[in-house]
C-alpha cells in the first residue's frame, strides 16, 4: 500500500461526557472492502457518519486522497451511500430516483438517461424503471438505493446495514450481488454490520468495533484463527472460555481438573498475569487417541448429529460446559448422552488472554 | 365479543337505531335550511308552500353580501399561504430542532387552538384599537393566522416526523445542497400535510366568528360577521340561501379531499 | 493543527445549543406580538384599571350577577358534556364496528356536520326551535302539545345547539379509541368466564377511558368559553362567561372586570388542559381533524 486512499486519523467523537468514538484510525486501500462490525453502541456507525459529514467529529481527521474531508459540505464530499432504512424519494419512480444525483449536478440529459439504464442494468433492475418505490419490496428498494449511490461514480461507497430489514434468504441473495457489483465497479466500500457472517461473506478485512474503539483490524481468518483479545474471540465464531492457572517457569497452563496445556501463545497475556482465560473453538477439539497432547476428559451431556458435524455438550471434571463439534470422520464410532470421552486440542488452537 | 358487530345480538339493533337518530339529528338542520332556501315563504314555513328562488336572488342583488363573501375569500387565501408558510418553518424547528425549551414552544403554538377565542378577541381588540388595526385587512389577516397557526403546525407537524429524516440526507450525499434536498425531496414527500395545512388554515380563517365580530367595521365585514348581524335582527330566508352555497361549499371541499386521500398511495 | 481542530469545535459548538431554533422565530415573533403581549395585556388591566387593586375580583366574586353567571356557565357545559356524551359513545362504537358502508356514510354525515359553518348550523337552530318553527308546528299537528313550547332563548335552545356542535368532538376521539381496541382482549375476558355485562364494564370501559377523558375534557372547555351559540340560542337570563365578557367590553366598557372575568376563564381552561395534557399526552387536544 504506498499512500492510502482513505484515512481515517484518531477520529474522536463525545456527547458531553459520552464517549462514542475514541481514537479510531484506519487506513483504506481503493478498491478495497472493509467492514465496520461490533455490536450496537460500538461506535462504527457514528465512525460511517463522520466519513458521511451527518456528524462532525470532536477530534481527529478524515483523508481522501490526502486531502481533509472534514470542512467539506455533505453533498461535496461527493460520497455514495445506502442506509439502513429505505431511503428512495416516495414522489419520485425509480428512473428519476437514480437520476436525481445527477440531476443536482446539471448533467446533460443524455447523459443522465445513459447512466440510469447503466446503473439499473447493473443492478438488475431494467424492467422496474418506471414504478414508485411504494410498489417495490424492500430488496428492490435497497438495489435502486445502490445504483442511486452509484450513480455519480463516488469515489467511495458507504453502507449502514443496508440489508438488516431483509430476511436471511434475500439478504444473501443481495450480498452475492453486492459482492458482484463491488468486482464488476471496483469502488472502495465501507460497509457497516452487526452480523459476523455477512462481515466474512462480504469483506476484504474487517474492523472489529467495541465500545468506541477498533478492537481489532484484520482479514476475517485473521480476527478468527488469531483474536487479538477476548472480545474478539468471543464475538467471531464459537468459542470455550475456560479459566487457567499461568505457570511462569515451564510456561504451561493448567485447568481447574490439573490438566496441564504446554506450548500455548502468551503474547497476549500480560506480564505477571498469573490467572489466564483460555479459548477454545468447538470444532478445534478432536476425540484423544492416546498421544500425550492434553487429555481433557469429561461426560457427555447433550449429543445432536447436524450431518456436516456432530454437536455434544460436554460436563467436565470441575462442573463446567464444553461445547464440542466433532467432525465426520468422528462418526465412526458414534458417543452417546452420557458416556465418558477423552478430548485434545492442538495447543496452537488454544489461546489464552 | 363486543366488538363484532356480528355477534352483538340484541345490541346490534339499539346501536344501530341510536346511530341512525344521531345521524338524522345531524344531517336533519342541514336539509331542512337547503329546503327552505328555495321556499316561498318568508317566514319560513315547512315544508314549503311554494317553491321559488327569490332568496338567491336578493342575495346576489345585494352588493354587501357579495362583498363579504369576497372578503372572507381573500382573507382566508391570505391566511391559509400565511400560516402555511409559519407553520413549515416551525414544524422544521419543533421536528428537526435540538434546543431548551422546545416543547413549550410547540405548547405556546398550539394554545391559541384550546383557549377560549372570546379572550383572544377581546385582547386583539384592545389592542388593535391602539394600532387603528380593526376594521382592516391586515388585523383580520393577522387575528386569523394566530387562530389557523396551530391547525397548520399540526398538520405538516404529523407529515414532517412520519418522513424520515434519512431520505433527505441521502439526497444531500446525492450532490443536493440542504435547501435543495428540502425543495426537492422533503416538501414534495410531505406534501400531503402542508395540502391540509392549507385547507385547515383556510377553512378557520373563512368560518371565523368571534373575533371577527370584534373587529369588523361597517366597510370591511367578512361573512360570518353579517349572518352574525342579521341574525341579531331577524331570521330572513337569506340567510338560508347563503347557508345553502356554504353547505354545498363544504359539500364540494369534502369530495376534493376524499378523491386527493383516493389518489395518495397507501 | 491543535488551534485549527479548536476553532473547528467552537465552530460547531456555537450554533448547537439553539440548533434548529430559527425557523420557528417568525411564528414566535408573531405569537410574541399579536398574542401573548395582548393577552397579558388584558389580563393586567383587570389590576389596573380603574385603579390599581384587585377590586375587579372582588366585584366579580362578590356580586351574585356575576355569580349566576359563572354558576350557569358550569351547568350548561356539564349539560352539554353529560348529553354528548351519552350520544356519542353508541355512536363511536358503532362506528367502530358497523359494516363500512354503513360506518363510512355516518362517518361523512359527521364530518358534513363539523365542517358547515359554525353559524349556518346555529341559523339552523334558531329556524327549528323558534315559536312557530318547525318542531313546535310538528308536535302541535299531531295534537301533543296545544300552544307552542318555549324551545329558544333559554337553556334548552343552548344545550341543543351546542350539543349539536359539540358532538363531532366527542365521537372523533372516542371512536379512534374503541378501534384501536383489540377484540382478542375481549375474547380472552370471556373465556376467562366474564359475562357480556362484565366484559363491557371491566374490559371495555376501562380501556376507552383515554378516549372518554379527551372527549370530555375538550367538550367541557370549549363548552365553558363558547360564544356564538349561547349568544343565539340562549335568553338574557342564563348568560355564559363568554357573553358576559364580551358585553363588558362593547356595551359597559369596563375593561377591568373584562379582564378578571377573562383570566378567570383562561384560567379554568387552560388548567383543565393542563390536567388533560398530563395524563392523556398532547394527542387529545390535536386530534380535532
Amino acid at each position: 500500500m504506498t499512500r492510502p486512499f482513505l484515512s481515517i486519523r484518531n477520529i474522536e467523537k463525545t456527547y458531553g461526557r459520552v464517549v462514542a468514538v475514541q481514537d479510531v484510525s484506519l487506513d483504506i486501500a481503493q478498491g478495497e472492502f472493509v467492514t465496520f462490525l461490533g455490536p450496537s453502541g460500538s461506535g462504527k456507525s457514528t465512525t460511517l457518519y463522520a466519513i458521511a459529514g451527518f456528524l462532525q467529529p470532536t477530534r481527529g481527521d478524515v483523508l481522501l486522497g490526502g486531502k481533509s474531508l472534514l470542512s467539506v459540505p455533505s453533498n461535496k464530499r461527493n460520497i455514495g451511500m445506502v442506509f439502513q432504512r429505505y431511503t428512495l424519494f416516495p414522489h419520485l419512480s425509480v428512473a428519476d430516483n437514480v437520476a436525481f444525483p445527477l440531476r443536482v449536478r446539471r448533467q446533460p440529459k443524455a447523459e443522465i438517461d445513459a447512466k440510469v439504464a447503466a446503473m439499473l442494468k447493473l443492478v438488475r433492475l431494467e424492467t422496474m424503471a418506471d414504478r414508485m418505490p411504494a410498489q417495490m419490496s424492500g430488496g428492490q428498494q435497497q438495489r435502486v438505493a445502490l445504483a442511486r449511490a452509484l450513480a455519480y461514480d463516488p469515489p467511495i461507497l458507504l453502507m449502514d446495514e443496508p440489508l438488516s430489514a431483509l430476511d436471511k434468504k434475500l439478504r444473501e441473495e443481495i450480498q452475492i450481488e453486492i459482492k458482484r457489483i463491488h468486482n464488476e465497479t471496483g469502488v472502495t466500500i465501507l460497509y457497516v454490520t452487526h452480523d459476523q457472517e455477512e462481515a466474512l461473506r462480504l469483506s476484504d478485512r474487517i474492523a472489529l468495533f467495541n465500545a468506541g474503539r477498533i478492537e481489532q483490524l484484520g482479514t476475517g481468518h485473521d480476527l478468527y484463527e488469531k483474536p487479538a483479545s477476548r472480545f474478539v474471540a468471543g464475538f467471531i465464531g464459537n468459542s470455550n472460555f475456560l479459566h487457567g492457572k499461568l505457570s511462569r517457569s515451564d510456561r504451561s497452563i493448567t485447568l481447574p481438573d490439573g490438566t496441564a496445556i504446554q506450548g500455548v501463545a502468551l503474547d497476549k497475556v500480560g506480564p505477571g498475569q498469573g490467572d489466564v482465560s483460555i479459548m477454545i473453538r468447538p470444532d478445534h477439539f478432536r476425540l484423544h487417541n492416546g498421544e500425550a497432547a492434553p487429555r481433557l476428559v469429561g461426560t457427555v451431556t447433550d449429543t445432536t448429529y447436524l450431518g456436516e458435524y456432530t454437536q455434544l455438550t460436554v460436563l467436565t471434571a470441575w462442573g463446567g460446559a464444553l461445547s464440542v463439534r466433532l467432525p465426520p470422520d468422528d462418526r465412526a464410532s458414534p458417543v452417546e448422552k452420557g458416556q465418558s470421552i477423552a478430548l485434545t486440542c492442538a495447543p496452537l488452537d488454544v489461546r489464552a488472554f | 365479543m363486543l366488538l363484532d358487530f356480528n355477534r352483538l345480538g340484541g345490541l346490534r339493533v339499539a346501536l344501530s337505531a341510536i346511530a341512525f337518530l344521531v345521524g338524522a339529528f345531524l344531517l336533519l338542520p342541514i336539509v331542512v335550511i337547503v329546503l327552505l332556501s328555495f321556499g316561498s315563504s318568508r317566514y319560513l314555513q315547512f315544508p314549503p308552500p311554494a317553491w321559488t328562488l327569490r332568496w338567491y336572488e336578493e342575495l346576489f342583488d345585494n352588493p354587501d353580501w357579495l362583498a363579504s363573501f369576497a372578503t372572507s375569500f381573500e382573507i382566508a387565501v391570505v391566511v391559509a399561504v400565511a400560516a402555511t408558510l409559519l407553520g413549515l418553518m416551525a414544524s422544521f424547528g419543533l421536528a428537526r430542532g435540538r434546543f431548551p425549551g422546545k416543547e413549550a414552544l410547540r405548547a405556546l403554538f398550539l394554545t391559541p387552538m384550546v383557549m377560549p377565542v372570546v379572550v383572544l378577541a377581546v385582547a386583539l381588540y384592545a389592542f388593535f384599537l391602539r394600532l387603528q388595526l380593526n376594521g382592516t385587512f391586515v388585523g383580520f389577516v393577522i387575528a386569523h393566522t394566530i387562530i389557523a397557526l396551530p391547525f397548520a403546525i399540526i398538520s405538516i407537524s404529523n407529515a414532517l416526523e412520519g418522513f424520515d429524516k434519512s431520505i433527505e440526507d441521502a439526497a444531500v450525499l446525492c450532490g443536493a445542497s440542504p435547501l435543495e434536498a428540502k425543495l426537492r425531496v422533503t416538501l414534495p414527500a410531505i406534501r400531503s400535510g402542508l395540502f391540509g395545512a392549507a385547507i385547515f388554515s383556510f377553512l378557520a380563517s373563512w368560518d371565523e366568528v368571534v373575533v371577527a365580530i370584534f373587529m369588523a367595521s361597517p366597510d370591511l365585514q367578512t361573512l360570518p360577521v353579517r349572518i352574525f348581524s342579521t341574525l341579531q335582527q331577524d331570521l330572513s330566508p337569506v340567510i338560508a340561501a347563503v347557508s345553502s352555497i356554504l353547505v354545498a361549499l363544504t359539500v364540494l371541499l369534502m369530495a376534493v379531499a376524499a378523491i386527493f386521500r383516493r389518489g395518495k398511495p397507501a | 493543527m491543535t488551534t485549527m481542530t479548536l476553532t473547528r469545535e467552537a465552530a460547531v459548538r456555537a450554533p448547537r445549543r439553539m440548533a434548529g431554533f430559527w425557523p420557528t422565530s417568525p411564528a414566535l415573533m408573531l405569537l410574541t406580538v399579536f398574542f401573548v403581549a395582548p393577552v397579558l395585556g388584558l389580563l393586567l388591566r383587570s389590576v389596573l384599571e380603574p385603579q390599581p387593586g384587585l377590586q375587579n375580583y372582588v366585584e366579580v366574586f362578590g356580586s351574585t350577577t356575576y355569580l349566576r353567571v359563572f354558576v350557569n356557565t358550569f351547568v350548561v357545559a356539564t349539560i352539554v358534556t353529560v348529553v354528548t356524551l351519552m350520544l356519542a359513545f353508541p355512536v363511536a362504537w358503532f362506528l367502530a364496528v358497523a359494516p363500512r358502508r354503513w360506518a363510512s356514510l355516518l362517518f361523512a354525515v359527521i364530518l358534513l356536520s363539523m365542517w358547515t359553518n359554525l353559524l349556518t348550523r346555529t341559523y339552523a337552530w334558531m329556524v327549528l326551535l323558534q315559536r312557530t318553527g318547525i318542531i313546535n308546528k310538528t308536535l302541535m299537528g299531531w295534537g301533543l302539545i296545544a300552544s307552542p313550547l318555549p324551545l329558544i332563548n333559554n337553556l334548552t335552545g343552548v344545550t341543543v345547539g351546542m350539543t349539536y356542535i359539540m358532538l363531532p368532538f366527542m365521537v372523533l376521539p372516542l371512536q379512534s379509541t374503541i378501534r384501536s381496541l383489540d377484540p382478542a382482549t375481549f375474547r380472552a375476558a370471556s373465556l376467562c368466564g366474564a359475562n357480556r355485562l362484565q366484559v363491557f364494564t371491566r374490559v371495555f370501559l376501562p380501556l376507552a377511558v383515554p378516549g372518554i377523558g379527551a372527549g370530555v375534557l375538550m367538550v367541557f372547555v370549549m363548552s365553558l368559553g363558547y360564544f356564538v351559540t349561547p349568544a343565539l340560542l340562549g335568553g338574557t337570563s342564563n348568560m355564559m362567561l363568554a357573553e358576559l365578557i364580551a358585553q363588558l367590553v362593547q356595551s359597559l366598557l369596563n375593561w377591568g372586570l373584562a379582564g378578571a372575568a377573562a383570566l378567570i376563564l383562561l384560567v379554568v381552561s387552560l388548567g383543565i388542559y393542563a390536567v388533560q395534557f398530563r395524563f392523556f399526552g398532547f394527542k387529545a387536544a390535536g386530534e380535532v381533524e
